[in-house]
């Protein structure tokens, strides 16, 4: 039986409303991390709350890459998005990079990234809004 | 603090060599810089040696087939920028008293590694690493933003490409030592757009190394002593206090601390050797190193200002594209071909009357920071 894992715990969540990704928000100086980590990479106060940090994106830019990367297959597509928050993260994405530009709108959405045994492995992506499945 | 001096600088060959260990590609080196010094090994105080990949006793491996034994050898790892932390370690040893003479090696059998032709991941647990940001990724998405921000085209990425080929075919120790036009490197196959294959240094085997001296060592030596004007090693930052991805902070700052030291600008620098793995992000160190003003570094390559008979020739030895890039040799090498230039012994790629060359080196790529290391040596005569 094929079951489903997140690449690694933290990074995102289902909610009724769709996927959000995760972050961490600094209780002492607002700082906002993805992932979120122990310790505020601004301050380096250790109180980090949890929050969604929605799934919503910009593109900053973006590049099909057409050599095999570790369990990655020729092909794919990646790039860097600002998430609605402000924070620049890396991301796979759903769509060809020469079909995007910088600053289209992204939204998220959780897929599997690679299968490992019977384990299908799931990662976040950014797909250009309105683009089709 | 004393002031420290390369007496002597050596490579081997560089290129594909599955057939030969680490000890004779790093003895090679070691061999031909202390013959340069003028020393024997025995000689030798200390030494530092640097390696990534499978790397272990690295010092003790190449210099035991030269008879050296029993002085203190240290061992670093700083991904690409390693053999330049070899270097500045020793720097400092020197420059303390700790040692009056010693070698700085960095050596790389990448054809035996375990990313034999394979794009270099970052360390094996990193988030983005598996999410598919390989070394050419993190360079192409870069140059991507370049085309957006200063106007960049596909053509003056080749052309760096042609102008590292250029220089590399006036080196005998190149690896290619091919000239290629902006069309065949843009026809050369897609890595990740807008990168080619011929916008990629290429795997390499070799090693290099440098013999450092106090003053009163190197005035005895042999050949002309190069002075170590300045040196830095600097670590990554976090890449949210970076508003874009077109420059690299770290090295910025890396350069900023080796001129301070110096007590040069970037308008005294006769002739640069530089990280260029892959050919776009020359245009980023150009404006890091304060080589152009920021904003500028398409026009200052369009005006022919770092190709051999420029203001500044940058990567007069082919760079990592033309020479090849053994890792943690790289960062040594950028040093050995500063001396040569500074001696006036680097023949057809010679930059006439060079007095002062800084030598740049990157390593390492890991989540949430710029890069790993950048360091910065410049040498002057």
């Amino acid at each position: 039986m094929t079951t489903s894992r997140p690449l690694r715990p933290g990074l995102f969540r289902q909610t009724s409303g769709g996927p959000t990704l995760l972050a961490g928000r600094c209780t002492a100086c607002g700082h906002i991390e993805f992932p979120r980590a122990d310790r505020c990479p601004q301050c380096r106060a250790e109180a980090q709350k949890e929050i969604d940090a929605g799934d919503r994106a910009e593109l900053l830019c973006a590049t099909t890459v057409e050599i095999p990367s570790g369990r990655l297959a020729a092909g794919y597509t990646v790039g860097y998005v600002i998430l609605s928050c402000g924070v620049r993260i890396f991301s796979q994405l759903a769509s060809d990079a020469a079909a995007m530009a910088a600053g289209t709108s992204m939204r998220l959405e959780i897929a599997p990234l690679w299968q490992e045994g019977d384990d299908q492995v799931l990662a976040y992506r950014f797909r250009p809004e309105g683009g089709a499945d | 603090m004393r002031d420290v001096y390369v007496i002597g600088a050596g490579q081997s060959e560089f290129g594909k060599f599955p057939n030969r260990t680490v000890a004779e590609l790093g003895g090679k080196a070691v061999n031909s810089a202390v013959a340069d010094a003028g020393i024997e090994p025995g000689e030798l105080q200390a030494a530092f040696g640097s390696r990534v990949y499978d790397a272990m006793i690295t010092c003790q491996t190449v210099l035991k087939g030269l008879g050296v034994t029993r002085i203190e050898m240290t061992n670093v790892e700083n991904a690409c920028a390693g053999g330049s932390t070899a270097i500045r370690s020793l720097y400092k040893d020197i420059a303390a008293g700790y040692a009056d003479v010693g070698v700085a090696v960095g050596v790389e059998s990448m054809t035996t590694s375990p990313v034999a032709g394979k794009p270099i991941p970052p360390e094996k647990d990193d988030l983005y690493g598996h999410l598919g940001l390989t070394m050419p990724v993190l360079f192409a998405l870069q140059a991507k933003r370049l085309m957006e921000t200063h106007g960049a085209t596909r053509e003056d990425f080749a052309q760096l490409s042609v102008k590292a080929h250029d220089h590399g075919a006036l080196n005998p120790q190149a690896q290619y030592r091919k000239r290629f036009t902006v069309d065949e490197i843009l026809a050369s196959r897609t890595i990740a757009d807008p990168i080619t294959l011929l916008q990629c240094c290429p795997n390499t085997d070799g090693a290099a190394a440098v013999v450092l001296a106090s003053e009163e060592v190197a005035h005895k030596a042999e050949g002309r002593p190069v002075r170590i004007a300045g040196s830095s090693l600097v670590s990554g930052d976090y890449d949210f206090r970076h508003a874009d991805i077109t420059t690299m902070e770290l090295g910025a700052r890396a350069a900023a601390h080796a001129y301070e030291q110096a007590g040069i600008g970037p308008d005294d620098i006769h002739v640069a050797e530089i990280h260029d793995a892959f050919a776009s992000e020359e245009l980023v160190h150009y404006e890091d190193l304060g080589l152009c003003q920021r904003g500028d570094a398409v026009g200052f390559l369009r005006s022919g200002a770092t190709a051999l008979g420029g203001h500044v020739p940058v990567n007069p030895s082919g760079g990592l594209l033309s020479l090849g890039h053994p890792l943690a040799a790289s960062g040594v090498r950028v040093v050995c071909e500063i001396v040569d230039q500074l001696r006036g012994r680097c023949g057809e790629r010679q930059v006439p009357g060079a007095k002062a060359g800084l030598a740049q080196m990157l390593g390492g790529a890991t989540s949430g920071l710029d890069a790993g290391a950048a360091s910065v040596h410049i040498l002057t005569v």
